[in-house]
């Protein structure tokens, strides 16, 4: 046996322990491949997406990629800790330091290659799953056909083999051989309970409330500007959330003997404290990068309905059509014409009408005022099925557009407060303001009765609106309508349909690759989880082998495991739920849109993956330790 | 041989303890001596000083005219695996290896030819009565073979200084018996040194010497004489008269 077939045996025949690192590297090839699969597909390299969404995806890319970094270094240095012992008995052997670090080197290189080779190949087989699912969202106009990927293997592949190469020359040098005793007697050490101070624990409650009261009470704009204090702040009160307050907490409960001493209690709270110093770690690890992916999931996926619905509430119509002030009749009929062709092309069923918009001279605004007869109002807000509106004949109704985004002053209040004088002498007193959407002008207008429209005198300038509603059901045909009218009747005709597709082409690569990088995120955050739990197997065989001796039965077994695994798995993600609540709350607030549904639904999603994790691998744990003991 | 002269050591801790005060020891070449004592007294930790695994925090050790702890990192290493052979308690095997790749483990990093490696490893096998167990692995033998394979892997480099803590500590009468007459006829015809704790006076009854700790202090010793059973008696008699706590006791096999 030469050294070298010994580092290669030492791996082949220890799979058990290094499987799951082999995962864990294995899973970040995979989501890398996946991704440059997807990023250097020919749709994209060809030029039909613009710049910026290829540069988001490098960006993206490049994210995942130092992501990966960490990751991988992280999944390793918890498994070369996890061999403490047995590095301190080759050292006992008489293995130098060198050799140790050539071996831990060699190992790295072979479970490296495999894992690189093998994410690669698992890549290729959800490759077609992946583009059909980035085909949908992204909306592309061309379909992601599977291809063969050499350029995403050749750059997976030798970013993978420079990544293990590097880690494998790093933690060779950091593996810091400590004094032999430490190493020998390494796995059954404590690394004891972090030093829980009272007033840290305080602080941390403190710094929590803060930051959430902050982040909860603040609105529009300044949310901007509290968005960072609060990060700092709240990632600093989970710190110390799982550092001192949960310490703090359980030794309470440890002090106290009716409940420490109450059948297995002891068993589960002497663990907890036992590896509280590397569980506090990983639960603050875990929720952090938990909450990003909350967060950044949620935003994008809100902002989009933000958007899509925003533009469907402030457009009830299906189609519409403004006329510029100077445009003559012939201008108008032309282009009403044309539209009116191209729905008859698509055979689309509309219903159309139409108005003049007149604005009126105001000693306030230059610009006029606008003046709509209660009929032509009423004939508008029948069409989409909104309340009519009968003013009396003293009376002028100021309406407000309810959906302006981010004003802060508010023109129609001044209409509220001025009188308006007829050609008779009469005068109008505005008595009350409502919100629609069924006209489009932004600083308001008033409704008044027919009779005392006639008696306005001549308009300042005026348009022409037009609007078509369309029946249900035929949104396909609309889009294709729409594009067509937008290309013919550019700026002054919309379809509302076409342009929530136009969002949603723009925001789909990046929804998508926002939705990618926070399942990096999450599922990382698992398998941290997931090594932290491993870690302990073994002293968790010796721990219940020994008390199931003295009589443990194995329904105890599974509840006290049960117990722990539930704390490991839940604690952190609660944290990280409620923070990604705050945070979508917050940005809810920003853009004062309710996003509640969207906020439900995401966080739901990520409750229910991580419930069906837990009990995945809770059944496996269970089933370990039971081959193991009985 | 060894040489130690007025070791102490102190673990740090909240409360630091004295776990050896000023502890003199010679070894010749050749002598095997056994380390007796209550449990709790410091024996481990002596050995563990004397086998470079924990660092005197007081004192010299002297090994064949070198001080391993004065020896940088890699010096240590050629030290050990050229100067030191260990035997514990609980076996410590590599469970990755087979046992004849645990026995040429040794020689495999001190970058040993292959064949030299095989014909050694077949030998000490053949002595040791493990022949047949060769490309087993650690978990499908039973402890005395265990054992043996420790002894041989402790043997194979031929180290001048053995050290073994509670060898027989794990096994059977039987098994205890055939690892004792082992470690003798090495001890005998390798002429190696051997230090070996114990709490099994029929163990420590095939030394020449046994030297008794108490609280970390050496407390006396005494020679073997002429026949085994008359040392084995004042093993017995000395223990009972140092007292300690009754559990040390309980190993006794006679
Ligand atoms: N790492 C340590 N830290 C603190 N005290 C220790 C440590 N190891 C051993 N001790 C203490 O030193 C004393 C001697 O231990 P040891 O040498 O293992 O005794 P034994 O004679 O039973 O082998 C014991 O009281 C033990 O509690
Ligand atoms: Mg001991």
């Amino acid at each position: 046996m030469t050294f070298r077939q010994f580092a290669f045996n030492n791996v082949l025949r220890n799979k058990r322990l290094y499987v799951a690192y082999f995962l864990s590297s294995l899973f970040t090839v995979m989501v890398f491949f996946t991704f440059a699969n997807f990023a250097f597909h020919p749709v994209f390299t060809g030029g039909t997406v613009d710049s910026k969404a290829l540069f988001s995806m490098a960006v993206a890319g490049g994210i995942i990629y130092i992501f990966s970094f960490f990751f991988v270094l992280y999944s390793m240095s918890s498994f070369l800790q996890s061999r403490k012992k047995e590095f301190g008995l080759l050292m006992l052997q008489g293995a130098s330091t060198t050799q140790i670090r050539l071996m831990v080197f060699m190992e790295n290189i072979l479970v490296g290659f495999l894992a690189t080779v093998g994410g690669i190949l698992l890549g290729l087989v959800f490759s077609k799953a992946v583009l059909l699912i980035a085909e949908n969202v992204l909306i592309v106009n061309e379909s992601l056909n599977f291809y063969f990927p050499s350029l995403a293997i050749g750059v997976t592949f030798i970013s993978f083999m420079v990544l293990f190469l590097f880690i494998s020359m790093f933690v060779a040098f950091i593996l810091r051989t400590k004094k032999l005793i430490d190493l020998i007697k390494g796995d059954k050490q404590s690394k004891g309970e972090p030093k829980a101070n009272i007033f840290l624990a305080i602080f941390a409650a403190l710094l929590l409330i803060i930051g959430y009261g902050v982040a909860l009470t603040v609105k529009g704009a300044l949310v901007v500007y509290a968005m960072i204090p609060v990060i700092v702040v709240v990632i600093l009160g989970t710190y110390l959330l799982f550092t001192q307050l949960s310490v703090y907490i359980i030794r309470k409960l440890k002090g106290n003997r009716t409940i420490f001493w109450r059948k297995t209690n002891m068993l589960l709270f002497s663990d907890l404290s036992f590896r509280m110093k590397d569980n506090a770690r990983t639960f603050f690890m875990v929720a952090i990068i938990s909450t990003v992916a909350f967060s950044a999931i949620g935003t994008l996926f809100g902002f989009q309905s933000y958007l899509t619905k925003g533009m469907v509430q402030a457009n009830p119509f299906s189609i519409t059509y403004f006329s510029y002030a100077d445009d003559t009749d012939k201008d108008i009929n032309n282009e009403l014409n044309q539209i009116q062709a191209i729905l008859n092309e698509k055979d689309i069923h509309s219903e159309m009408k139409q108005i003049a918009l007149n604005y009126y001279s105001s000693p306030y605004r230059d610009e006029g005022v606008l003046f709509v007869k209660a009929s032509d109002y009423n004939n508008f807000a029948r069409l989409v099925g909104e309340k009519e509106i009968h003013p009396g004949e003293k009376e002028a109704i100021v309406v407000d557009q309810s959906s302006k985004i981010l004003s802060y002053s508010n023109p129609s209040d001044q209409l509220m407060e001025s009188t308006i004088k007829l050609e008779n002498g009469a005068e109008l007193t505005p008595t009350a303001k409502i919100e629609t959407e069924i006209l489009p002008e932004f600083n308001g207008y008033y409704i008044i009765t027919d009779n005392n429209y006639e008696q306005l005198g001549s308009p300042l300038r005026s348009s022409m609106y037009y609007v078509w509603q369309v029946d249900k059901g035929q949104t396909d045909k609309v889009v294709e309508a729409g594009e067509k009218i937008s290309e013919k009747v550019p700026y002054k005709a919309q379809s509302v349909d076409y342009n929530v597709y136009q969002i949603n082409k723009t925001f789909g690569p990046i929804l998508f690759i926002g939705l990618f990088i926070g399942i990096v995120f999450f599922v990382s955050a698992g398998s941290f989880l997931y090594f932290r739990l491993y870690s302990d197997l073994e002293d968790d065989k010796r721990k219940f082998g020994s008390v199931a001796k003295m009589g443990l039965t194995q329904n105890e077994l599974k509840k006290i495991v049960n117990r722990q695994t539930a704390l490991l798995f839940f604690a952190p993600i609660i944290v990280a739920l409620i923070h990604g609540a705050v945070a979508l709350t917050a940005l809810s607030h920003m853009f004062d849109f309710n996003l509640m549904k969207e906020a439900t639904f995401v966080l739901g999603s990520f409750a229910l993956i991580q419930i069906i994790y837990f009990l995945i691998v809770r059944l496996f744990y269970v089933k370990q330790l039971k081959h193991a003991i009985y | 041989m060894l040489k130690i002269k007025k070791v102490g050591k102190v673990y740090e801790g909240k409360v630091a303890y004295r776990a050896l005060t000023d502890i003199d020891l010679e070894v010749e070449k050749g002598e095997f001596v056994a380390i007796m004592g209550p449990s709790g007294s410091g024996k481990t930790t002596l050995l563990n000083i004397i086998s470079t695994i924990d660092e005197p925090t007081a004192g010299v050790v002297e090994i064949d005219g070198k001080s391993p702890h004065q020896l940088k990192k890699n010096e240590l290493a050629k030290f050990r695996r050229q100067e030191l052979g260990f035997i514990f308690q609980d076996f410590n095997l590599l469970h990755t290896l087979t046992v004849e790749e645990n026995i040429v483990l040794p020689l495999t990093l001190d970058g040993a030819r292959i064949k030299e490696m095989k014909e050694k490893a077949s030998t000490i096998a053949e002595k040791l009565g493990i022949g047949a167990i060769m490309n087993k692995r650690t978990y499908e033998i039973s402890g005395g073979q265990a054992q043996r394979v420790a002894i041989a892997r402790a043997m194979i480099h031929e180290p001048k200084l053995l050290l073994a803590d509670e060898p027989t500590g794990n096994l059977d009468s039987k098994a205890s018996k055939d690892v004792m007459e082992m470690l003798v006829s090495i001890n005998e015809k390798e002429q190696t040194s051997l230090l070996m704790v114990t709490h099994d006076p029929q163990a420590a009854s095939y030394s020449d010497r046994v030297i008794f700790i108490r609280d970390g202090k050496l407390h006396s010793e005494i020679h073997h004489g002429e026949s085994r059973q008359a040392f084995f008696q004042k093993i017995i008699d000395m223990l009972s008269l140092m007292g300690g706590d009754g559990n040390d006791l309980s190993s006794v096999r006679v």
